[in-house]
C-alpha cells in the first residue's frame, strides 16, 4: 500500500522489514542495553523498551504532543460546546451564513478581512460560516479514530494470517502468501478510488447513515490494503521461531496448536507488532487525509484532508483557512512518526547490535 | 534458477489475472448499473433504450462471459457497441472504449502514459542518485554534527505527508512567487525545453522528498556494511578510505537500496496520483482519478488499475530475479 | 434547453477538481437591497460591497430580434487580423458531432467557429444582444400561414473543408441524423421528432428498421422543405443548431468517428483534437466570408486546452503574462478570486446574464398539498444555499421567482406566493403554512452528491433551514456520476428534485411544454418534467397557446407562468444563473453570447504586436 511518490503508507510494507539506521549514537545505546540486560532482576523486553523510551527526549516530546491531540480529539464536542462554536449549520451554536458572510462567501467577521476574533479563533469557513476551530477539532477526532480502528483491524488480520501461514507451512501457507502478494500488487490509491463509491452506495442509503458508511468504507479500504506487511513479517518470524527448541518441545509433548500459536509464539512477536502498530498509525492518518484530499475519503464527517482540498483555492485570500489543517496534519503525522521511530528503536533488537 | 523464474512468471500472471477479474467483476456487477449511468444523463433514458444499451454492453451476460469477451479483446481486439448504431473498432490490445470520450482506452493510455513515465523517471533518477550520494557521505562522516543534522532533517521531511509538501511547493513556487515554471506536461518530442521546464517542479518535489528516505536508508546500509569484516580487511590492507567506501562498501550496501528502489519505481510507474493531481499533469494517475468522477468511466478505471498492478507485479518480479542473481545468499524457494 | 456543458447544470455539483460552468447574472434591485440588508446585520457594517452589477433584464433574451436580409461579409472597424486565441477550461467537450452537440460549450464552439447551419445568431454590439440572421440558407426561412411548412434555400458555392460541395441533400441528412436518438442519446433532435411530420415514428438513418429517410423533409434543387406535424413558429431558431447543418453522407460521417473530426463549413476547421484534452483550430480555406452574414475570422486559429484546474485558470488570467494575454476562459472565476479580478483587472472581467433558471421541483405525486409546496418555498434558504455552494451572490446566482428568466418576451413579474419576495426565507411563515395544512414534520427527501464538497455544504445549510421551519429533511446521498441518473428515476425514493433549465430560444415554448406538460412516466420516464407535474387543464392551456397566432403567444406564456404558480405552484424557482468570465488583455470582442452565455466567438480579434 504505497501512496504516490512512495511516501506515507509505504512504511506499512517496507519500514518493518528494512534495516534500521537509528538516529542515536550507537555506542551509547549499546552501553544502555548491556546495562539493563545484565541486571539481575530480570526485566521483560517490554519493560526494557519502555525504559529506553522514557530516556528518549524526542519520544517524550512527541508522546506529549500525541496525547494532547488525542485529548483534543476525544473532547472535541465538549470543547466546541464550551466555546460556543459549531461545525455544522444545524449545530446548537451555528451561525446563519447569510448573517455573517459577504456576497462572495468570505466571512464578514474575523479573518481574513477583519481582525482576530476570540469567539472564532481560526475564523469561519467561507460559504457555510461553520467554525474552523470546531471543524479542526472534529477532524483530529476523525483522523485518530479512523487510524486507530484501521491499525487495530489490520494488525489483527496481519498477525492471524501471518501466524497461520508461518506455522502451517504447506498449502495454507502457499494460499495465504499468494493472497498477500495479490493484495500487495493492487495499486492502493486506484483501488481505493474504484472501491469507495461502491462501498458507500452499498452502506449509505440515506444521509444519516452516510457518515457511518463512508467511515466503514474507509476503514475497510485501509485495512484491506494495510495488513500485508505485518502478515509477511509475522510469517517470517514464525518460520524461524518454529525451529526453536521451546516450540519443538511443545510440539513434541502435544500442546494444542492454538496454544502454541498464542501462548508460545505470540509473546515473542510483541516487538514486531508494537513496531508495526506505531508505524502504522501515522501511515493511516496520512492515508485518511490523503484520500479525503483527493475527494474520495470521508463525507458528511469533518475531515482535515477534505478541508485542505476545499481551502486550496483560498491560499492567498484566506491563508488561515488552509494552513490550520495543513499544520495540524503535519504535526500529528510528524509526532506519530517520530514516536513510532523511537518505539522501533527501543523495541527492535537489531538496534542493539 | 530457470525453474524459479518460470514459477515466478506463472504466479505473476495469475496475480494479474485475478486482479483484472476482481476489478472487472466489482465494477460491472457493482451496486449501480453502469448502463443506467450512461444511458442518458438527462432523463430521457427510456426502458427500451436501457435494455438496448445493457445488451450492447454485454451487461446482461454473466460476469465470466463478459470477462471472457473483454479478455479476448485484449488479445485479438473487438468491436464495441454502446447502444445505437455507432460501432467502435477497438484493436488489440483492447482495453475497451472510454465511455466519456468514446476513444480507445489503449490509445488514450499511450497518450497519457508519457507524462507518468517522464515524471517517474526524472523523479526516481533524482532521488536515487541524490539519496544514495547523501546517504553514503553521511555514513562516511557518521556521528558528526552534519550527519545528525541530516538524519534528523530527513526524518522530519519524510514524516510529513507527501501531498502537503507538494501542495505547498505548488502554491509557493508557482503561484505566490512564480520562480519556477508552471507545471504542465509537454511531450518531449514537441519541445524538450518545455518538457523539462514543465516537469521541473514536480521532479524536484518528488525527487527531494523521496531522496530524504533514500539517504536515510542508504546511510543505514552503509553503516552496517562498514562494520563488516571484509571492509575491515580492506582497510587493514591499507586501501584509501574513499576506495574502500565507494568500491567495496557501496557495492554491497547498494543491493538492498536498489531492491527498495525497484519496488518503489514500479509503484511510481503505476501512476503518481497525488503529484499529477496537485501539479495538474495529464498522466495516468490523474486520468484514473478523474474517471471515477462524473460519470464513472469504468473501462478507464479498469485499465488504470490493471496497468498499475502490472507495473507493481513486474517490478517485484524483476527485483526478485535480479536479487537472486546478485546475492548468492538468497535461497530460491 | 441547451445543456450547460459540464454535464448537468442543475445543482451545485462541482467535483473537487472541477469547476462547473456556471453563468452569471447581476442582482436585481430588490435582491441587492435584501443582500445588503442582511450583510449589515452581520456586524461587518462597513464591509466593502464592490459587487459587480449587470443588466439582468437581458437574461432570457436570446435573440428575439431577427434580420432575414442580412448579408456577409461582416467586418469590425479597427479589428486586426492574426494571432492564435488560446482558450482554457476545466471541462472537456462532451461530443463534437454536430448532430449531438447540445451543451453550451460544444454548441457554441461548433456554431461560432466550425460548422454552419441554416440560420445563426450574430452579435450586435449596439444593443449587446444577438440577432437571428441567415447562415447557409439565403434567409431565415419561409413559412406558410399556420407555420406547418418551412422552406429554406441553400446558398450556392458552399464547400466543406475538403473542397467537396455542400448539397441540400447533406442538410437533409444532417437533420435526419440528429433525430437518431439511439445513436445520439444526448442530441437535441427531440425537437424534430416532436414537430416534424412523421418524426415521432422515425428513428433516424442508423437505427431505423425500415425506411432510412424522413419523407417530411423534401429537397428540390437547393430548396429544403419541411412539413410539420403541429405549428412550429420557432423553426428559424431551431435551424440555428449545429444539428441542422450539412453532414456528408455515407462512411464519411460514421458516428463513431465523425465526433472526432466534423467537417468544417465555417471559418475554422479541426487541426488536432484530443478529447477531454485539447483542440486546435486552423483556418478553413474553403470558407467564403461573402456568404456569411454572422461570422468574422480575424484570428489565425484557436488553441483550446481542457482539463486545466480552476485555480490555475484564474492565476494565469490574473497574471496576464506572455501567452496569457491571448488567453480566455469561459469558466466562471472562483468565488475567492472575484475580488482580486475586480480590483486588479476589472476591465478584463465579463459579467453577464444567462437565459437559465434554477429551481427545486417537488414531486407533484408525492407532495400533493399546495400549502406544503408553498411552505417549502418560504423555508428554503435561497441565499444561504448559494453561499454554501461557493456561488457568488448577485454574480453567478441571481434571486428570482419567475420560471421565465428576465428578458423573455411577455414575462410577467409576480410574487409566487402572496407576500413572498424573490429569495426570501421566513421559517415562521413556513411553519404557519405547515400547521395550517396539518403537515408539520413532512419529510423532504432530496439528492446530494457526496463527492462534491460544495454540494455537501449546501445540503447542510438546506437541512438546517428546513428543520427550523418544521420540515423533516432527509438528504439522500448519491455521487456526481450518478446524480442525474437517480434523479431521472421516477421511482427514486426522493420527493424533491433539483433542476435547472436554459432557454433554447426566447419563448415560453422552450419552457412550459418541456418542463410542465404531462409526460407518460411509464413509457418515457420523467423527461424534463422533474416535478412529475400533471394537470390536464395546464396541458390544455399549453396546447392552446401553441395554437395561437405567433404575436399573441409571448404575452400568453407570461400569464401562464404566473397562473401556474398561483394555482399549482409546481416549481420552486431559486433564481437565475449568471457568468463571470475572464480574458487576457489582447482579446477584443469577447462579449456574452446570450444564446449560450458563452463568449461571442464570431466577434473576437487579437491586438497585435
Amino acid at each position: 500500500m504505497w501512496m504516490s511518490g512512495s511516501q506515507g503508507t509505504d512504511t506499512l510494507t517496507v519500514a518493518t522489514e528494512e534495516p534500521t539506521p537509528g538516529r542515536r549514537n550507537r555506542r551509547r545505546q549499546r552501553k544502555a542495553t548491556s546495562g539493563s540486560t545484565t541486571d539481575i532482576q530480570g526485566k521483560s523486553p517490554f519493560q526494557i523498551a519502555m525504559g529506553r523510551l522514557r530516556r528518549d527526549k524526542v519520544a517524550v516530546v512527541c508522546a506529549v504532543i500525541v496525547v494532547v491531540l488525542i485529548l483534543l480529539g476525544v473532547f472535541a464536542p465538549l470543547i466546541n460546546n464550551l466555546w460556543h462554536i459549531s461545525a455544522s449549520p444545524d449545530g446548537k451554536y451555528a451561525l446563519k451564513n447569510t448573517d455573517v458572510l459577504e456576497f462572495d462567501g468570505l466571512p464578514a467577521i474575523g479573518p481574513p478581512l477583519y481582525g482576530f476574533d476570540w469567539a472564532h479563533p481560526l475564523g469561519l469557513e467561507p460559504g457555510t460560516a461553520n467554525d474552523n476551530l470546531a471543524r479542526l477539532l472534529l477532524g483530529i477526532r476523525t483522523s485518530l479514530l479512523v487510524a486507530t480502528l484501521a491499525t487495530v483491524l489490520s494488525t489483527v488480520i496481519g498477525v492471524v494470517l501471518g501466524l497461520m501461514a508461518g506455522f502451517s507451512r504447506g498449502w495454507l501457507d502457499r494460499i495465504i502468501s499468494f493472497v498477500t502478494d495479490l493484495f500487495l500488487s493492487f495499486p492502493f490509491i486506484l483501488g481505493a478510488l474504484a472501491l469507495t463509491p461502491i462501498l458507500v452506495s452499498r452502506f449509505g442509503q440515506d444521509a444519516s447513515s452516510l457518515g457511518r458508511a463512508s467511515f466503514i468504507a474507509l476503514i475497510v479500504i485501509l485495512t484491506v490494503f494495510g495488513w500485508m506487511g505485518l502478515a509477511r513479517l509475522v510469517r517470517g518470524q514464525v518460520l524461524s521461531l518454529r525451529e526453536r527448541e521451546f516450540v519443538q518441545a511443545a510440539l513434541v509433548i502435544g500442546v494444542p496448536t492454538r496454544r502454541i500459536l498464542f501462548k508460545e509464539m505470540l509473546p515473542n512477536l510483541v516487538a514486531p507488532i508494537v513496531i508495526a502498530i506505531s508505524l502504522g498509525l501515522p501511515a493511516y492518518v496520512t492515508a485518511e487525509a490523503g484520500l479525503s484530499f483527493l475527494g474520495i475519503g470521508l463525507s458528511g464527517v469533518p475531515s482535515l484532508g477534505q478541508t485542505v482540498n476545499l481551502a486550496r483555492s483560498y491560499y492567498e485570500e484566506y491563508p488561515l483557512y488552509l494552513f490550520a489543517p495543513v499544520t495540524t496534519i503535519a504535526i500529528l503525522v510528524l509526532a506519530l512518526n517520530l514516536l513510532g521511530d523511537s518505539i522501533r528503536d527501543a523495541f527492535d533488537p537489531k538496534t542493539r547490535r | 534458477m530457470f525453474g524459479y523464474i518460470v514459477r515466478r512468471l506463472i504466479s505473476a500472471a495469475l496475480v494479474l489475472f485475478l486482479t483484472s477479474l476482481f476489478v472487472f467483476g466489482l465494477l460491472y456487477k457493482g451496486p449501480r448499473d453502469p448502463a443506467r449511468a450512461i444511458c442518458d444523463s438527462n432523463g430521457r433514458c427510456t426502458p427500451v433504450k436501457l435494455e438496448n444499451l445493457t445488451k450492447a454492453m454485454g451487461l446482461d451476460k454473466p460476469v465470466l462471459t463478459a470477462y471472457g469477451e473483454w479478455a479476448k479483446g485484449l488479445v485479438a481486439g473487438r468491436t464495441i457497441n454502446m447502444g445505437g448504431s455507432a460501432n467502435y473498432e477497438c484493436s488489440a490490445p483492447c482495453l475497451g472504449v472510454s465511455w466519456k470520450t468514446r476513444t480507445e482506452v489503449t490509445k488514450e493510455l499511450v497518450q497519457k502514459y508519457p507524462a507518468t513515465l517522464s515524471l517517474a523517471l526524472g523523479g526516481a533518477l533524482l532521488y536515487l542518485t541524490l539519496g544514495v550520494f547523501v546517504g553514503v557521505l553521511a555514513a562516511r562522516w557518521r556521528g558528526t554534527f552534519a550527519d545528525r543534522a541530516l538524519v534528523t532533517s530527513t526524518l522530519i521531511v519524510s514524516s510529513i505527508p507527501y501531498y502537503l509538501v507538494a501542495l505547498l511547493a505548488w502554491i509557493y513556487f508557482t503561484q505566490k512567487f512564480p520562480i519556477l515554471p508552471q507545471s504542465t506536461y509537454h511531450p518531449i518530442t514537441d519541445s524538450p525545453a518545455k518538457w523539462f521546464a514543465g516537469l521541473l517542479l514536480p521532479w524536484l518535489v518528488l525527487g527531494l522528498t523521496n531522496a530524504t528516505q533514500y539517504s536515510r536508508f542508504s546511510r543505514g546500509q552503509m553503516v552496517e556494511t562498514l562494520g563488516e569484516d571484509f571492509i575491515r580487511t580492506a582497510t587493514a590492507k591499507g586501501q584509501r578510505s574513499n576506495v574502500v567506501i565507494f568500491k567495496h562498501a557501496l557495492r554491497a550496501a547498494i543491493i538492498p537500496v536498489v531492491t527498495i528502489f525497484g519496488l518503489d519505481f514500479g509503484t511510481l510507474l503505476g501512476g503518481t496520483v497525488f503529484t499529477e493531481f496537485i501539479f495538474d499533469l495529464d498522466g495516468m494517475g490523474r486520468w484514473g482519478l478523474q474517471a471515477v468522477f462524473t460519470p464513472t468511466d469504468i473501462p478507464v478505471v479498469t485499465a488504470t488499475v490493471l496497468v498499475a498492478a502490472f507495473f507493481i507485479i513486474m517490478s517485484n518480479l524483476v527485483v526478485d530475479i535480479i536479487y537472486s542473481l546478485l546475492d548468492p545468499r538468497v535461497r530460491l524457494g | 434547453m441547451i445543456k450547460l456543458h459540464r454535464g448537468d447544470h442543475t445543482t451545485e455539483r462541482v467535483a473537487t477538481t472541477m469547476r462547473m460552468r456556471k453563468p452569471l447574472l447581476a442582482l436585481g434591485t430588490a435582491a441587492l437591497m435584501a443582500l445588503s440588508a442582511c450583510g449589515g446585520s452581520g456586524g461587518g457594517g462597513d464591509q466593502p460591497t464592490s459587487k459587480p452589477s449587470v443588466d439582468v433584464s437581458k437574461g432570457g433574451n436570446t435573440g428575439s430580434a431577427m434580420d432575414p436580409n442580412r448579408q456577409g461579409p461582416v467586418e469590425i472597424d479597427g479589428a486586426q487580423t492574426g494571432g492564435i486565441i488560446k482558450v482554457i477550461s476545466v471541462n472537456g467537450l462532451n461530443t463534437m458531432d454536430p448532430s449531438e452537440a447540445y451543451y453550451t460549450n460544444t454548441y457554441s464552439i461548433l456554431s461560432g467557429l466550425v460548422t454552419r447551419a441554416l440560420t445563426q445568431y450574430a452579435y450586435d454590439p449596439e444593443t449587446d444582444t444577438v440577432t437571428l440572421v441567415p447562415d447557409l440558407a439565403t434567409d431565415t426561412g419561409q413559412h406558410n400561414a399556420d407555420y406547418t411548412e418551412w422552406k429554406f434555400t441553400l446558398r450556392d458555392g458552399i464547400k466543406y473543408e475538403n473542397g467537396d460541395p455542400v448539397t441540400a441533400e447533406d442538410i437533409k441528412f444532417g437533420m435526419e441524423r440528429t433525430m437518431d436518438l439511439q445513436t445520439f442519446p444526448e442530441s437535441p433532435g427531440f425537437y424534430s421528432t416532436q414537430y416534424f411530420e412523421g418524426g415521432d415514428s422515425y428513428d433516424g438513418p442508423y437505427s431505423s428498421k425500415g425506411k432510412k429517410t424522413l419523407d417530411s423533409i423534401s429537397v428540390d434543387g437547393n430548396t429544403i422543405t419541411i412539413k410539420m406535424a403541429t405549428p412550429f413558429p420557432d423553426m428559424p431558431q431551431w435551424a440555428s443548431f449545429p444539428a441542422n447543418g450539412p453532414v456528408p453522407q455515407g462512411k464519411a460521417s460514421d458516428p463513431a468517428k465523425y465526433r472526432l473530426h466534423p467537417l468544417a463549413t465555417g471559418p475554422y476547421m479541426f487541426d488536432k483534437y484530443t478529447p477531454e484534452k485539447s483542440l486546435t483550430l486552423v483556418r478553413n480555406p474553403y470558407w467564403d466570408p461573402a456568404t456569411d452574414p454572422g461570422r468574422t475570422a480575424y484570428p489565425d486559429g484557436y488553441d483550446m486546452r481542457f482539463d486545466v484546474a480552476s485555480e490555475k485558470i484564474d492565476q494565469i488570467l490574473l497574471n496576464d503574462q506572455g501567452d496569457a494575454k491571448n488567453t480566455l476562459s469561459y469558466d466562471d472565476v472562483l468565488a475567492p478570486d472575484l475580488r482580486k479580478f475586480q480590483s486588479q483587472a476589472s476591465d478584463r472581467l465579463l459579467i453577464g446574464p444567462t437565459p437559465c433558471t434554477q429551481y427545486w421541483a417537488p414531486d407533484y405525486r408525492k407532495i400533493t398539498d399546495i400549502k406544503v409546496r408553498q411552505a417549502l418555498a418560504w423555508a428554503f434558504p435561497y441565499e444561504g444555499s448559494q453561499l454554501a455552494a461557493g456561488r457568488i451572490l448577485g454574480v453567478n446566482r441571481i434571486l428570482g421567482s419567475e420560471l421565465l428568466p428576465p428578458g423573455t418576451p411577455g414575462r410577467v413579474e409576480y410574487e409566487n406566493i402572496p407576500g413572498h419576495a424573490a429569495g426570501q426565507t421566513d421559517a415562521a411563515k413556513a411553519k404557519a403554512l405547515l400547521e395550517e395544512a396539518n403537515a408539520v414534520g413532512t419529510e423532504i427527501s432530496f439528492l446530494f452528491s457526496t463527492d462534491d464538497p460544495n454540494d455537501v455544504k449546501a445540503k447542510d445549510v438546506v437541512v438546517a433551514a428546513l428543520k427550523e421551519a418544521g420540515f423533516k429533511p432527509k438528504p439522500v446521498p448519491t455521487t456526481i456520476a450518478e446524480f442525474s441518473t437517480v434523479r431521472a428515476d421516477p421511482d427514486a425514493k426522493i420527493n424533491v428534485r433539483a433542476g435547472g433549465w436554459c432557454a433554447d430560444w426566447p419563448s415560453g415554448a422552450s419552457w412550459f411544454p418541456v418542463l410542465l406538460k404531462t409526460t407518460d412516466i411509464a413509457k418515457d420516464g420523467l423527461g424534463q418534467n422533474l416535478a412529475a407535474f400533471s394537470e390536464p387543464a395546464v396541458d390544455q392551456q399549453i396546447d392552446d397557446i401553441l395554437a395561437m397566432p405567433i404575436e399573441d403567444q409571448a404575452a400568453a406564456w407570461g400569464d401562464l407562468d404566473k397562473s401556474i404558480a398561483e394555482d399549482y405552484f409546481p416549481l420552486m424557482v431559486r433564481g437565475y444563473y449568471g457568468v463571470a468570465q475572464m480574458r487576457g488583455s489582447n482579446i477584443n470582442g469577447m462579449y456574452n453570447d446570450l444564446v449560450t452565455s458563452m463568449p461571442t466567438w464570431k466577434w473576437m480579434w487579437l491586438t497585435q504586436g
